[in-house]
């Protein structure tokens, strides 16, 4: 079986791990993009939404708030494919792979797209890293939703330029996305990896495994 | 013609103004660059101009709204200047005019951009692209690709599992519960066959001799020419240009810290 890996002893080499995707399997990367494929959709009907949201809150001047409530939705892939196939590197690869497949179906952030989901990967990816892809409670995946919100934010303040807006906003923005990624990424994304999982087609991968042992064991 | 343009090339082209244009916030860098940009889109990309007409003009009361945004809620290290009117209490100083309307240009800059790549780039001819020039790994490519290839069949199904549950007399439940409910009906099921048919597909790949590794023959090559560089010399050399004009007149902000002028 290969299914017992070598440990990477060093953080370089865990680090590489995490970007050459030596663990994953074909199928695993072939899953990671039908994944892309279909959160993609929802990740452009969510779009369309928070453009609506937004026009009802501009008259009254809470417009920056709109996308802000349902960010966490745009971090759910990570959590989902993490907590599937847990290996090294599949949070940041399938949202890459979500942004990717966005841009192929026509999305009109374009490349800029793939990058910004490269870095709400990372931050994903950083939950996991740091427990050393041991533990996949509910509480490191909904750290995961709260660090990937986290990147995007930092991301943020750079590129569309909501580092001059008033600092007091940017901090209620900023509460309000990790409280989305938490329970819109973290919470959902491990509700929807189990209910999947009771269908019984992820037995080839780690959850369907688990959730296997955990019933024979009771 | 924009479309002809190797696509790694044209990708790295339009994300560079994403990186570096984001340093300003004047008025008169993104707005040299804008209007720099739609001369160029109009007369020599080849995208149809009555699409791009169609296309764009949305994309300008997304700005408008994100820029009446930015001059309510500006920082005070970037609103100085006079007070001009206010809104609920909020004042809209002239320091903060010129922030709305500078980030307002500026996501006009990054629409352009990328409405550009996306009018004009094929998705396999990108995913080719970035394996042989970006050196994306084959698995990752070639993945990606199968995923993209069953969107048209996402659809169909997805119009199946509806007519199959109208069928069944699954009735719609009122209010925010019967909306998630109707949203986990179809995602689940939709997602179980995706991941069924992800394994599938995996496996014929392998059984076919696809390895995944990295020294490979290519059916199409995709080369990069004079002609590819050409392109980005135009667009990131004009953008150096409208950065130096903002500086000659004495325009350029970076981070809301006047530089020479």
């Amino acid at each position: 079986m290969n299914e017992i890996q070598q440990e990477p002893k060093t953080i370089r080499e865990s680090l590489l791990a995490v970007f050459t995707l030596k663990e994953l399997k074909l199928k695993e990367i072939v899953l990671m993009s039908m994944l892309g494929v279909v959160f993609g959709f929802i990740y452009l009907a969510f779009y369309f939404f928070g453009q609506g949201l937004r026009n009802i809150l501009l008259p009254i001047g809470l417009a920056p708030f709109a996308y802000e409530f349902i960010f966490g939705i745009w971090f759910i892939v990570s959590i989902v494919a993490a907590y599937i196939i847990r290996k090294r590197g599949t949070a940041f690869w399938s949202e890459l792979i979500a942004g990717t497949v966005q841009v192929l179906i026509g999305s009109p952030a374009g490349p800029m797209l793939i990058v910004s989901a490269a870095i709400q990967g990372l931050g994903a990816e950083s939950a996991f890293w740091m427990t050393k892809y041991r533990n996949y409670s509910l509480w490191v995946l909904v750290t995961a939703g709260a660090m990937a919100a986290v990147f995007s934010y930092a991301w943020g303040l750079y590129h569309s330029g909501l580092i001059a807006l008033a600092p007091g906003l940017l901090l209620a923005t900023l509460l309000v996305r990790i409280v989305s990624g938490m329970l819109l990424a973290g919470v959902l994304g491990r509700w929807v990896s189990l209910s999947l999982a009771r269908t019984g087609v992820l037995r080839g991968y780690a959850l369907g495994k688990e959730q296997q042992r955990e019933r024979r064991a009771s | 013609m924009a479309e002809q343009i190797n696509p790694a090339v044209k990708a790295l082209t339009v994300l560079i103004p994403g990186f570096l244009l984001s340093f300003s916030f004047d008025v008169l860098t993104p707005l040299l660059f804008l209007l720099f940009l739609q001369v160029y889109v109009l007369f020599f990309s080849g995208i149809a101009r009555k699409r791009w007409l169609l296309l764009f003009p949305p994309f300008l009361i997304a700005a408008a709204g994100f820029a009446w945004m930015a001059m309510l809620y500006t920082s005070s290290n970037f609103a100085g200047g006079d007070v001009l009117f206010s809104v609920f209490h909020l004042d809209v100083t002239s320091g903060s005019l010129v922030v709305g309307i500078s980030l307002a240009l500026r996501s006009l800059c990054f629409v352009s951009l990328s409405l550009l790549f996306v009018l004009t780039t094929d998705p396999t001819r990108l995913m080719l692209s970035l394996m042989q020039q970006a050196k994306l790994p084959p698995k990752i490519t070639y993945g990606i690709l199968a995923g993209y290839r069953f969107v048209p069949l996402f659809r169909h199904e997805f119009r199946i599992l509806r007519q199959a549950q109208r069928v069944r007399g699954v009735t719609r439940v009122r209010g925010w519960k019967g909306r998630l409910l109707q949203v986990k009906r179809c995602a689940v099921p939709l997602l179980a066959n995706a991941i069924r048919r992800a394994e599938r597909t995996a496996n014929a790949m392998e059984s076919k001799g696809f390895t995944g590794s990295g020294e490979r023959t290519h059916f199409h090559p995709m080369r990069v020419t004079g002609r590819d560089w050409r392109f980005f010399g135009l667009i990131n050399g004009m953008l150096l240009v409208v950065f130096g004009l903002s500086y000659y007149f004495g325009y350029l902000r970076i981070f809301g810290i006047q530089v020479g002028g």
